[in-house]
């Protein structure tokens, strides 16, 4: 089972089974050292596995990385990844 | 609507033509034969990371594979990956490689059993017919002879 946060890629590479998961690539399980949220994602993404019925279902459990649902980490994103270039 | 990934790695990538992703030739699909609370479940993660006591990965087209121990206390972990968007993930591997959140999983009977080991290989190499064709059955003969249940695939 795939779980990856850039939705894009997983539609095109057709894992078996996938989870995404709406965090900024490169923190798939959270921010750096909170144990707490990285164990509350693992334990959401492997809640999913039982409810895949058929190859290429790619599931969206509805992560949020901000409390508050902003989305300001996107262009904070993209600027690392052009500053990476 | 969630962040698009491939415009930004195509404008990366120029002048040079964006990054042809590949799906595998045959789609895969294996039952899950036990519940999670039954599984022996891994890791298998493209961060190209390791223990500090292993040999490195060498950049950009590495296939070949490291068997990273389960147990979260088993060493530092390094990551190789020369992926810019790395310097976070370095400061914690955890983000991408739970292995601490995995074990505390299977302490709480959430999860069946840790698998012996965990998988990591290099992310972005470009020789997919080995990675088809060598790499991946050699993974899943190291998975299959663990009697691993889950394979959960982190990619970096």
């Amino acid at each position: 089972m795939l779980v990856g946060t850039a939705l894009d890629i997983i539609r095109q590479v057709l894992p078996p089974r996938a989870v995404f998961v709406d965090h900024p690539v490169g923190r798939t399980f959270g921010p750096p050292h909170d144990r707490e949220r990285n164990e509350a994602v693992l334990a959401r993404v492997l809640a999913e596995l039982p409810n895949f019925t058929q190859p290429g279902e790619i599931r969206d459990p509805g992560f949020e990385w901000a409390p508050n649902g902003s989305r300001e980490w996107e262009s904070e994103l993209r600027a690392e990844m052009l500053h990476d270039r | 609507m969630p962040f698009e990934y491939l415009p930004m790695m195509a404008a990366n990538a120029a002048p040079k033509p964006p990054r042809v992703l590949v799906a595998p030739s045959q789609r895969a699909w294996c039952p899950m034969r036990k519940s999670l609370d039954a599984a022996r479940v891994a890791l298998l993660t493209s961060a190209a990371l390791r223990l500090s006591s292993q040999e490195p990965f060498i950049p950009r087209e590495d296939v070949s594979y490291r068997l990273v121990p389960s147990d979260p206390g088993a060493g530092e972990i390094i990551i190789d990956h020369h992926s810019g968007i790395g310097t976070v993930p370095k400061q914690d591997p955890e983000i991408v490689f739970p292995r601490t959140a995995l074990a505390a999983l299977v302490n709480k009977g959430v999860v069946g059993k840790l698998a012996p080991f965990h998988v990591s290989v290099m992310g972005g190499v470009r020789r997919q017919k080995e990675i088809e064709t060598e790499l991946a059955p050699a993974i899943a003969r190291e998975l299959a002879k663990a009697e691993v249940d889950l394979a959960l695939l982190v990619p970096y």
